[in-house]
């Protein structure tokens, strides 16, 4: 009898052990399936999915409810606390469209790769319009994961105006819009409306004012290269200390962003001119050697955070906050931002500019030589069941009302117009200001993605920031007088890299390019020049070896007679 | 019904194990999203000569083979020397302790190892530092993580820590199989607590020893990825480049599937011609062997 029961118990449990392994196992497939079938819109209306599969592209016309699935591919963006937010209610009500945001957790060019090779795609994909990332989904578009718009296109202007030829940098249209003859498969946003509405980022250095003070030294005096090393040195020897832990000289944020923005006081861009009138990639010259050197003296001398290669952002911004980091490197907002609660408790302790800095190859009178493109790429994948209604929605995102309802919320609840402008309304100023989070401002929808996906930038055009403090607002303005004093000037010239990527040798060489961040930092990290050096020449040897040569050759070709980029800052 | 329990882990086997085999053939094409594993065109050895004409295939393979190889000897004998030491202990209240202490680590990820160990290994600020000052034992603070110096030390030692009690539970299990007889009739001939040790526990535990160690060799070409992904950095890159990070970086960062999944099947020959050699070595040496 006992045994009987035993056994009894001994099948009933390897059943249950079988039945949750492939109960599991179908939960998976079930969940991606789950996701292609709310994202095909029609599942979350109750809707039968066949039916909405069917009827997709009749949603758009008719407003009918859909749900989109959109991968926001930047590395750190996130929503608030609540799903459907006033703004993306706003959304619905126009277009009818629900969005359904995802968001990058880590690598963006690791997550374009793995959406594309495991083909869990979303409906729609918007992300970075630059590196891998482009590469990526210029790959995708080629083998026919993507769904070709052009056809469409006439019904959606805002979208027709973002990839207008005018309207795309030269080689980037080559690259990524016009590169598949009659088709179009990217769309391309938050490029300039007009000059008004560049947005000039500021990177640059960034001192805390109280401790330029205690060394003594006016952050307006560090010109050259052997001024900045030597303000860093100042600040070293000072021995200062807060909470009981060192001042680190120069910091960044996460993966050394932007420690190395030193390279412009020591080559124009990442092509250069030989001096015979043909190019060279810089890592090939003589100022790539120095830039590695001077940046290892840093290194080796405690100038430079030992971690900034390695930390996360988290661990970079606590640093911040404990006011151990004396100079920072990085554009001005991000500065700015993370800055914010030191500041609040230490009066006197903000970030100013360091500089300006002498730029290598550039008239001390030349404007800064900015390329202020866009930065977004949006694509509808081929697993998207209602393109028509992914259209309207980017359509209506990239419209004026759109790109109002996106930035300055809905017209009585979040701003009103004065005088023909919109102006923050007080509660919701005071309410996003006193929030340190920034999850106040993501609660109403700001800032969770739909921003990435309107279009051409008319921020100046439209109304300016209104959400941005007098205190920000001025830090800016103060960051600009100093960092350009010559004005601006937009690059509209042919990017070299761009061409280099239409190479034939482009396939071999790339994965040696690849290694040019990664290698610049180990040989920064090494005992010595010589070994610095030789790090440098392993990998420029590698380079050869996979077809620099005749690549380079193919760039100077077909950038023969035309204008080219040998000066740029970042931005 | 004794088949039945074992049909839940052939399943898993057969679907984790085997089926991804079929996509081995990727190292042999070129991999397109539109083709897939078996629509993508053949490529040939393509991928394999990329890796061995690449110019740090020599560096990743000598940095797999010594973080592995100091792993498999320095990492292999402590489960058995805590097993061993475990088996001593006579409070039985202090060995459970211990014991449940010593595996709790094998169940917290990599990730939050790696930030206890930077919180704790911290140059500054950080408390092991701190206590090395305050007992005058360092003049200045250590730089332990991001140090060529320091490197293999924290390697083995948070893999170690990780590792020693989980693995330790198979020779606690071993050990406590042997009869009690053979430590009572070593007793009689005058053995004390080494000489049992040395004459009854050890050879009581050599075959399944011996037997992990022939399963372990296989793990030589594969140095532990997520460990290594995250402790590496470009202060250490000459010696902490390993495959299992270079697999990932091309797969992943670079989109080069073809070319990871064929070093990725390079380790895995390699691992299986070893496991092969250890083996018939193991056999002629000393009658245990896996097959």
């Amino acid at each position: 009898m006992w045994n009987k029961r035993r056994t009894l118990v001994s099948s009933a449990l390897a059943v249950t052990l079988f039945g949750g392994l492939l109960a599991g196992c179908s939960d998976n497939g079930n969940g991606g399936n789950g996701g292609n079938a709310g994202t095909t819109g029609n599942a979350g209306n109750g809707g039968n999915k066949g039916n909405a599969e069917a009827n997709g592209d009749n949603a758009a016309s008719s407003n009918k409810p859909v749900t989109v699935k959109i991968l926001h591919n930047w590395n750190g963006s996130s929503a608030g606390d609540v799903d459907m937010t006033p703004i993306a209610e706003a959304i619905k009500e126009k277009t009818g469209v629900t969005v359904q945001f995802d968001y990058t957790k880590g690598s963006e060019v690791e997550k374009v790769n793995t959406i594309f090779a495991t083909q869990d795609l979303p409906d729609i994909y918007t992300g970075p319009a630059w590196g891998g990332e482009l590469d990526g989904i210029v790959k995708a578009a080629k083998e026919d994961q993507l769904v070709d718009l052009a056809p469409y296109l006439d019904k959606y202007p805002n979208l027709a105006k973002e990839i207008d030829k005018e309207n795309v940098p030269p080689a980037l249209y080559d690259k990524a819009i016009g590169a598949f003859g009659d088709k179009k498969y990217l769309l391309y946003q938050n490029q300039p409306a007009s000059d008004k509405d560049a947005l000039d980022w500021l990177y640059g250095f960034y001192v805390r004012k109280d401790i330029a003070a205690k060394v003594g030294v006016d952050p307006q005096s560090v010109h050259t290269k052997d001024d900045l090393y030597n303000f860093l040195k100042k600040i070293k020897d000072a021995g200062l200390q807060e909470n009981g832990l060192p001042v680190i000289p120069l910091g960044g944020f996460h993966a050394g962003w932007a420690v190395g923005i030193g390279n412009m006081m020591f080559y124009g861009s990442d092509y250069i001119d030989k001096g015979d009138g043909t190019l060279e990639h810089t890592f090939m010259s003589k100022q790539y050697e120095e830039y590695t050197l001077y940046y290892r003296k840093l290194i080796s001398e405690g100038l430079l955070d030992q971690e900034a290669f390695t930390q996360t952002d988290p661990i970079a911004n606590e640093k911040i906050k404990q006011g151990r980091i004396a100079v920072l490197a990085a554009h001005y907002p991000a500065i700015l931002d993370a800055s914010k609660d030191y500041v609040k408790a230490h009066p006197g302790s903000d970030y100013v500019p360091v500089g300006p800095l002498d730029r290598a190859g550039a008239e001390a009178d030349r404007p800064a030589d900015l390329a202020i493109q866009g930065n977004n790429v949006t694509v509808i994948t081929k697993k998207n069941k209602n393109v028509d209604a992914s259209l309207k929605l980017l359509d209506f995102l990239a419209s004026d009302e759109g790109f109002k309802l996106v930035h300055y919320g809905i017209e009585g609840v979040h701003y009103d117009m004065v005088d023909g402008k919109p102006v923050a309304k007080k509660e919701m100023f005071d309410k996003f200001n006193a929030d340190t989070t920034g999850k106040a401002k993501k609660n109403e929808g700001f800032g969770i993605g739909f921003e990435s996906m309107s279009g051409l930038d008319r921020t100046v055009t439209l109304g300016g920031d209104i959400w941005a403090d007098q205190d920000r607002i001025a830090a800016m303005d103060n960051a600009r007088k100093i960092l350009r004093p010559n004005g601006i000037k937009v690059i509209s010239a042919y990017a070299a890299g761009d061409v280099l990527a239409k190479s034939p040798q482009y396939e071999s060489l790339k994965p040696s390019m690849d290694q040019i961040t990664t290698v610049w930092q180990q040989a920064i990290f090494t005992k010595s020049d010589a070994a610095a050096l030789k790090v440098i020449n392993e990998l420029r040897e590698q380079m050869n070896k996979t077809g620099y040569a005749d690549a380079i050759k193919y760039v100077n070709e077909n950038l023969k007679g035309k204008e080219v980029v040998t000066l740029q800052m970042p931005n | 019904m004794f088949y039945l329990f074992m049909l839940p882990g052939l399943v898993w086997f057969f679907l984790f194990s085997y089926v991804p085999l079929y996509g081995i053939q990727v190292a042999f094409r070129d991999f397109q999203f539109s083709g897939g594993f078996s629509g993508s065109p053949w490529a040939g050895l393509k991928y394999f000569h990329q890796f061995f004409d690449y110019y740090q295939s020599s560096r990743l393979i000598r940095n797999t083979i010594l973080i592995s190889a100091l792993k498999l000897l320095i990492g292999f004998m402590m489960p058995i020397i805590l097993a061993v030491l475990l088996n001593e202990v006579r409070n039985v209240k202090f060995k459970k302790t211990v014991q449940t202490l010593s595996y709790l680590p094998y169940f917290v990820s990599w990730v939050v190892v790696v930030t206890l160990m930077q919180r704790l290994l911290a140059q500054y600020g950080g408390p092991v530092n701190n206590l090395l000052e305050s007992i005058g034992m360092v003049k200045d603070p250590i730089q332990f993580l991001n140090n060529t110096s320091w490197f293999y030390q924290m390697i083995l030692g948070s893999d170690i820590w990780k590792n020693i009690g989980w693995n330790s539970i198979i020779y606690i299990a071993a050990i406590a199989g042997i009869d009690q007889q053979q430590y009572e009739a070593a007793k009689i001939d005058g053995a004390g607590r080494f000489k049992q040790i040395w004459h009854v526990t050890l050879p009581g535990i050599r075959n399944i020893a011996v037997i992990l160690f022939i399963l372990a060799t296989g793990s030589l070409m594969s140095a532990g990825y997520e460990q290594l992904l995250l402790l590496s950095g470009p202060a250490t890159a000459s010696i902490d480049s390993v495959l299992d990070v270079h697999v990932i970086n091309a797969g992943l960062n670079e989109g080069r599937l073809s070319y990871a999944a064929a070093v990725g099947l390079f380790q895995s020959v390699i691992a299986l011609v070893l496991i092969l050699t250890v083996n018939r070595v193991a056999r002629k040496v000393s009658d245990v062997s896996l097959f």
